[in-house]
């Protein structure tokens, strides 16, 4: 099928088969890397992205669903050469160790934040609780998000 | 030693890991991320069958699908075995057991064969088409039948191995004591790192050249495995390390290596292989089923007098690292308290179950929870307070124990159990959970103690040495080639820490590279906890004579006694002339244009210690009786780290370990049907802690710098995993007043426990 939509701000024009994977379109036709895949079955987080500003799994989601869609993966997060407040706070905070959690992370944190600019702890919690981080307690990760909340301002 | 703890301007100060910026881009380099021109994917057909032959394969279907290159199974490929646990060459005691593509398939999820195609989507479609006959053999995951006589034949040299020792001196254990058995079961366990498993290798068949790129933590081991497997010399196979999302030991059996390179050395072209999460689950390792029986003897007043261990732990396939892993284990017995006699006895057995391999702590965790569940049986029966018991019978600093007869110099149990008591606030928890288990019907609370001894490198079981090459650049930056192998937990950051700790320079002036076995001095390995303790060490003292190797050819340069020479903030000075002063940009090219050389140093180290490493865990927390669950309150981590190099990742790791302790404790298990031999192979039935569940952990550290890892560090990676389990398990215990230790105490167990008493109390 040919699938139009906006990927990182830009729009992309691609014939796929109508069952690819989005995390396989991003990765092996668009070269976004930063998508990873920890479990292709919607249990790790680690392929989550922004669908319309709202966090999903990249691996349950289809060619044929992303007609006309706008798609923000980790590599569309900074902007003008600047980290997105949420990438430095996680740097800060050290709360990347092996990193392949933290793009899908990340992401889910954003889609937090895009809707409720100042979470609680507990709301952080549960919006992480459908990302895996084997590495960690997690304890760096919610400070670094409480962190982007607290100082990333009109930037989030 | 004043020094170490002095004036210390980066070690001891939190940083972000090494390519922190690089993955929160996303643009960090996994192997999955890799891409060559003309690259190839491979896609693997695992057994469906527990225990079978392979009859025929028909593989017609698949090779005339277009774009398909080969398809690799046992009958085209070498008939030749290695064990995935090979880590020197010659090494003894290791069994080669697996074929690349194995013929007799003894699990579900043994390798039957392989597709090399154009693109991952048309590898994975003609692995469909893949025709295999099997002769089904019989089969058992139970490791009492394989000792009755189950599976003789499936392995030539035998499909159990035994080792016993005894330790310490009997005639010394007191008369009179009180003798308790305990029983434990753990389950297996996936080491589920985020990252699966991937490999990538390249044949070069004009140079005769092998390449490999894989997240392993010894590029020396898979370059002889492999190079066995094939007969290749070793200077024809280059490994290289790539960047790891996790292992915690998942990535120390070479399992990838040897289908990637038999697929480049029959195409001669670059193969990258990537596993999904099931193949992760059934075809990599797992940490392996344990069955333990520990019978103690204490004196009544809660003196420690003997143990008795007996493990069984079930292989599964192939025997892989097991009996190395048991021997570790009686290593571990005495590395907590102090008593006079011990007697270790393990047997590893296959089965047709998943192979099992190291976890983090490699056998330690489960010592830990076998011993520490007996001793809380035992405070009970004595009526001492469970820490108590533990202040009564653990190490003080200097004692030695008894597997090795070397001195565990300043391990700080002790200090640890107090300092916890105190913080965690012990016995006001206790006895507020008395008066809420009075109250509460439903809700039971209590609190676990735990104490978990570890070590730090091989010594003295195996030979313990490292190389290390430092060179300083023309512009006065320095360049680490050691053999480590990042895990993701940050090793490469310590070591430019200490790096540029001792040089005097700022952490981004030094590089430190990584695994590759074409460059690096020769190494064995990121394991055992080796790496801050003996390989850091080792980049510590090189650095020591790179400044010396510095100093005496600036002497040469200036025509002055070295004497009178020093190095003070990254400048060489004469002593008595302040004028005299060379930035190491200036000094170094001094050398280079007066001398014609560079300044560089080799640093070969051998260790020969192992100090104490201790961590007392204190775990409080809440059962629901009706449904089973576990809520875990509070949590606190003490241990005597020596010197925290980078702290921040230090606590992370703790916590981390703690989320993971605390799942294999109450959530985590890779159960395998006894019908039909399946483990669990999925996240969705595997339950890892989340954010929501994960409890708040506190850490502490207790430092001295006292040791001889750099600036006095000790291990904390492993070492803060030994002990969870037996803390959570403790705690879940005291609640209930039960005295059960079936890892995991999940809501079914508990809930069935509850049943019975209930049934009980009606008769
Ligand atoms: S890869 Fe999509 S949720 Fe795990
Ligand atoms: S940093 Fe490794 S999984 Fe989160």
């Amino acid at each position: 099928m040919r699938l139009e939509f906006i990927v990182n701000d830009k729009k992309r024009v691609l014939e796929v088969a109508a069952d690819k994977r989005l995390i396989d379109i991003l990765r092996e036709d668009l070269g976004l890397m930063g998508t990873k895949e920890g479990c292709g079955e919607g249990e790790c987080g680690a392929c989550t992205i922004l669908l319309d500003g709202k966090a999903v799994h990249s691996c349950l989601l289809v060619a044929a669903q992303m007609p006309g869609r706008q798609v923000t993966t980790i590599e569309g997060l900074e902007k003008n050469g600047r980290l997105d407040p949420l990438q430095s706070a996680f740097v800060e905070e050290v709360a990347i160790q092996c990193g392949y959690c933290t793009p899908g992370m990340i992401l889910s944190a954003k889609a937090l934040l895009l809707e409720n600019p100042a979470p609680t702890e507990t709301e952080i919690r549960r919006a992480l609780a459908g990302n895996i981080c084997r590495c960690s307690g997690y304890t760096q990760i919610i400070r670094a998000v409480e962190r982007a909340a607290r100082e990333g301002g009109a930037d989030i | 030693m004043e020094f170490n703890m002095k004036n210390l301007k980066i070690v001891g100060v939190s940083h972000p890991i090494h390519d922190a910026e690089a993955k929160v881009r996303g643009n960090a380099i996994y192997t999955g991320d890799m891409q060559f021109a003309g690259m190839q994917y491979a896609a693997m057909l695992l057994s469906p069958k527990p225990h079978a032959l392979i009859k025929s394969i028909d593989a017609s279907e698949a090779l005339a699908l277009d774009g398909v290159e080969t398809v690799l199974h046992c009958f085209n490929t070498t008939e030749r075995t290695f064990s995935r646990f090979q880590k020197l060459s010659r090494q003894p005691g290791i069994m080669n057991q697996e074929r690349v593509f194995n013929r007799e398939l003894r699990q579900i999820g043994d390798r039957v064969a392989c597709v090399v195609a154009e693109t991952p989507e048309i590898a994975r479609q003609a692995v469909r088409l893949i025709k295999v006959e099997y002769e089904e053999l019989s089969f058992t995951t139970d490791v009492h039948e394989v000792l009755k006589g189950a599976l003789a034949g499936m392995h030539p040299e035998g499909v159990s191995f035994e080792f016993e020792r005894e330790m310490g001196d009997k005639s010394l254990v007191a008369q009179d004591c009180v003798e308790t058995v305990t029983h434990s079961i753990m389950d297996r366990v996936s080491h589920a790192a985020m990252e699966p498993h991937a490999c990538v290798a390249y044949y070069n068949k004009s140079m005769d050249e092998l390449t490999i790129w894989s997240p392993n933590q010894g590029v020396f081991g898979v370059r002889t495995m492999i190079a066995d497997l094939f007969e290749m010399q070793y200077h024809k196979v280059r490994v290289i390390k790539t960047t790891m999302g996790g292992s915690f030991g998942a990535k120390q059996d070479w399992i990838l290596e040897p289908v990637a390179a038999c697929a480049t050395l029959a195409t001669g072209k670059p193969v990258k292989v990537v596993y999904s999460r099931e193949q992760v689950m059934l075809n990599t390792s797992c940490r392996a089923p344990y069955i333990a029986d520990v019978k103690s003897k204490f004196t009544r007043d809660g003196l420690l007098q003997s143990l008795d261990i007996d493990v069984i732990l079930d292989a599964g396939a192939y025997l892989g690292n097991t009996m190395a892993y048991i021997k570790y284990q009686s290593t571990l017995v005495p590395r907590t308290y102090q008593y006079p006699y011990a007697r270790y006895r393990g047997q590893a057995v296959c089965t047709n179950g998943t192979t099992s391999g190291g976890l983090r702590g490699w056998s330690s965790g489960e010592l830990c929870l076998f011993v520490e569940h007996n001793l809380n049986i035992v405070a009970r029966r004595l009526d001492i307070d469970p820490l108590e018991l533990r202040l009564k019978n653990v190490h003080m600093p200097w004692n030695k124990e008894m597997a090795n007869n070397i001195s565990l110099e300043e391990i700080r149990a002790k200090e640890c159990l107090e300092l916890g008591r105190e913080k965690f606030a012990w016995d006001e928890k206790k006895q507020s959970d008395a008066d809420f288990n009075l109250k509460n019907k439903r809700y039971q609370r209590g609190v676990g103690v735990s104490c978990g001894g570890h070590l730090n490198g091989y010594f003295p079981i195996n030979f313990d040495f490292t190389g290390v090459e430092i060179r300083f650049t023309e512009s006065g930056s320095a360049i680490v080639n050691v053999a480590v192998h990042d895990h993701g937990c940050g090793t490469v950051q310590a070591f430019k820490m200490i790096a540029a700790e001792t040089l005097g320079l700022p952490v981004d002036m030094v590089w430190v590279a990584e695994g590759d076995s074409a460059y690096n001095p020769f190494d064995t390995g990121c394991y055992a906890s080796r790496s801050i303790y003996v390989i850091g060490r080792a980049v510590k003292d090189c650095c020591h004579k790179l400044q010396e190797q510095l100093l005496q050819d600036m002497a040469c340069v200036l025509s002055m006694p070295v004497e009178d020479l020093e190095i003070v903030d990254a400048q060489v000075r004469a002593k008595n002339d302040p004028s005299t002063c060379f930035s190491y940009t200036d000094a170094v090219h001094k050398i280079l244009f007066t001398l014609q050389k560079e300044v560089s140093a080799k640093h070969q180290y051998k260790n020969t210690t192992n100090c104490g490493v201790m961590g007392t865990h204190f775990a409080h927390v809440e059962v629901d009786t009706w449904t089973g669950m576990t809520k875990i309150l509070d949590y606190l981590a003490v241990h005597d780290i020596g010197k925290a190099i980078n702290p921040e990742i230090c606590r992370a790791q703790v916590q981390g370990a703690v989320v993971m302790g605390s799942g294999i404790a109450l959530t985590e298990t890779m159960h395998t049907n006894p019908k039909t031999g399946k483990s669990v192979s999925s996240l969705k039935d595997y339950h890892v802690m989340n954010a929501w569940e994960a409890p708040q952990v506190q850490v502490l550290f207790i430092e001295d710098g006292l040791t001889e890892g750099p600036y006095g560090a000790k291990s904390i990676g492993e070492a803060s995993l030994v002990p969870v389990t037996a803390a959570i398990v403790g705690a879940v215990n005291e609640a209930l007043q039960s005295d059960f230790c079936e890892c995991p105490l999940n809501p079914d167990k508990i809930v069935a426990l509850m049943q019975e008493r209930m049934k009980k109390e009606c008769v």
